[in-house]
């Protein structure tokens, strides 16, 4: 039971982690560049 | 008026917040020192019920984490999000009642665990009435906070607002699990759980307390303002998403290491075992990414103190997040478990990674807020190597003191008796703890000088008024 578990677990977790894996490294270079800059294009001058 | 209000990013209340983080930081710091002046001479709690070491320590633990932490997390996450969505704050007015009544309730929740109020469990010795008062206030955070992204101008949704969504949600659902308790009395309630139950409960809350409001809610600051500072894109920004995902799953397993050679299933011991060594990983991904990032940049440290602190405490972070897993082996932990080794893993944690990453956000944020310079560049670089060499010390200290308890404890003579008495060995820590205090002494002093250099800075100034950017790319603008 305790290795069902403990192996049910880490597939589980494998599973999520190739599932937000694959969805994000779909996305193109140039998203990925523009999500990247966010922070540095988020203001006027200041007053 | 209203008009004005939408143009304008909210920055009174991140102003506000950080006024109050830095309080508490100081007020939460001196219990420390206190409390580590009394390992050495009990009799400073002068018979006091209130002075005692078993009051006074939920004070310190709590001041920091729920008054210096959260505060800052609030602040932080507010400047953000509005920023990354290119829209000032969603219900500014409630934002503004997270802000005061935050301080109240750990105001009053401080003086009730003075009073001697407490449900016995670490970081979650508040009782029922000041549980609820945290819940609806935290509901209240996300409100603001999640609104804010829903109203977003662009349509990616920042790293950083993935690390304080993470945190808000995960720790509205860790306090209500784990507080949920039978109220016989104003300032007396029983838990739901008995035994091992409760044991479990508790440090699944404990740990991932610690995870998602301790480590995620202070990368979500990191993933903002390291670029920020640098004037650099974060090095991998699928590195950062990645790692996000991978430690929320991975972190929220290995609450039960707290609990080895205890009364719960073995199994549960080495499945949170496991899962604290998986963590290594994306701790260090987040580590590794901000250090490219500073690396690739061509903004020089030595002249500014906001960066050097920030990339102090990506070190501090790293080390933190190596020696966890390291202790949650369970033939290390067979030595570091009780002692003072734990208690130095902590701080080099509390000190080093989120103390430091949030007065190197502060030395950033408050002279932008003020829209002046900072008061004194010399005492911000006073403050970075009291702080450095306070922490180095702290953790020394502790590791030293740690060690050798485990390793006496351990201690048996040829017919299985113990080498030396509990006694023997406290009595023998008085060096270690006399460090301890000096570097308690030598941080704390570095905070006020930070606290007075940033009072100084924003002094008489109103909070500059900054507006989002009108020149929006069309591939961002959401459909």
């Amino acid at each position: 039971m305790t290795y069902f578990i403990f192996i049910g677990d880490m597939l589980v977790m494998l599973f999520m982690i190739v599932l937000v894996a694959w969805v994000f490294f779909k996305s193109s270079d140039e998203t990925i560049d523009e999500a990247g800059k966010i922070p540095l294009e988020d203001e006027q001058d200041h007053g | 008026m209203k008009e004005e209000s939408q143009q304008f990013y909210h920055d009174e209340v991140v102003t506000r917040l950080v006024q109050f983080s830095l309080i508490w930081a100081i007020v939460a710091m001196f219990v420390g020192v206190y409390l580590s002046a009394e390992l050495l001479w009990p009799e400073l709690d002068f018979g006091q019920f209130w002075l005692s070491f078993g009051r006074l320590r939920p004070l310190h633990t709590n001041g920091i984490i729920f008054g210096f932490g959260v505060s800052a997390l609030m602040a932080t996450a507010f400047y953000t999000v509005q920023r990354t969505s290119h829209i000032p704050l969603f219900m500014p007015k409630l934002a503004w009642f997270c802000c005061y009544a935050w301080q109240i309730v750990v105001l009053l929740g401080g003086l009730s665990l003075l009073a001697g109020w407490t449900s016995t469990k670490e970081y979650a010795e508040l009782e029922w009435p000041f549980d609820i008062a945290i819940t609806i206030l935290w509901v209240c955070f996300g409100v603001v906070f999640f609104g804010t992204i829903a109203r977003r101008k662009i349509e990616t949704i920042y790293i950083s607002n993935w690390f304080f969504g993470g945190l808000i949600i995960v720790i509205a659902m860790l306090h209500i699990v784990n507080n949920l308790a039978i109220p016989v009395s104003i300032d007396k309630s029983y838990s739901l759980y008995a035994g091992a139950q409760d044991a479990v409960v508790q440090w699944w809350y404990g740990h991932n307390a610690v995870g998602f409001l301790l480590t995620g809610g202070f990368l979500g600051m990191m993933y903002y303002f390291l670029p920020k500072m640098s004037n650099q894109p974060i090095w991998s920004y699928r590195l950062s998403v990645v790692s996000f995902w991978a430690f929320t799953y991975s972190y929220i397993w290995a609450g039960p290491h707290h609990l080895h050679f205890n009364s719960i299933p073995e199994w549960v011991q080495s499945l949170a075992m496991v899962m604290s060594l998986i963590l290594l990983a994306p701790s260090w991904a987040s580590m590794i990414n901000g250090i490219m990032t500073v690396s690739k940049s061509s903004v020089k440290l030595h002249n500014n103190p906001a960066l050097k602190f920030i990339v102090l405490s990506l070190a501090f972070y790293g080390l933190a997040t190596f020696e966890g897993p390291m202790m949650s082996i369970k033939s290390v932990n067979v030595v570091s478990h009780f002692t003072d080794w734990t208690v130095g893993h902590v701080h080099s944690g509390a000190l080093g990674w989120n103390a430091m990453i949030t007065y190197g956000v502060f030395y950033y944020l408050v002279p932008r807020l003020a829209g002046r310079e900072l008061y004194s560049l010399r005492l911000a670089n006073i403050h970075f190597w009291l702080a450095l060499s306070g922490t180095i010390l702290y953790i020394l200290a502790m590791w030293a003191a740690g060690v050798s308890q485990g390793l006496l404890w351990m201690s048996i003579d040829e017919l299985g008796q113990l080498n030396y008495t509990f006694n023997d060995i406290m009595a023998s820590m008085k060096p270690y703890y006399g460090l301890r205090l000096i570097a308690g002494l030598v941080f704390l002093s570095g905070t006020i000088l930070m606290s007075f250099n940033l009072f100084m800075t924003i002094k008489g100034k109103k909070t500059v008024k900054v507006k989002p950017p009108t020149i929006v790319k069309a591939s961002e603008v959401a459909a």
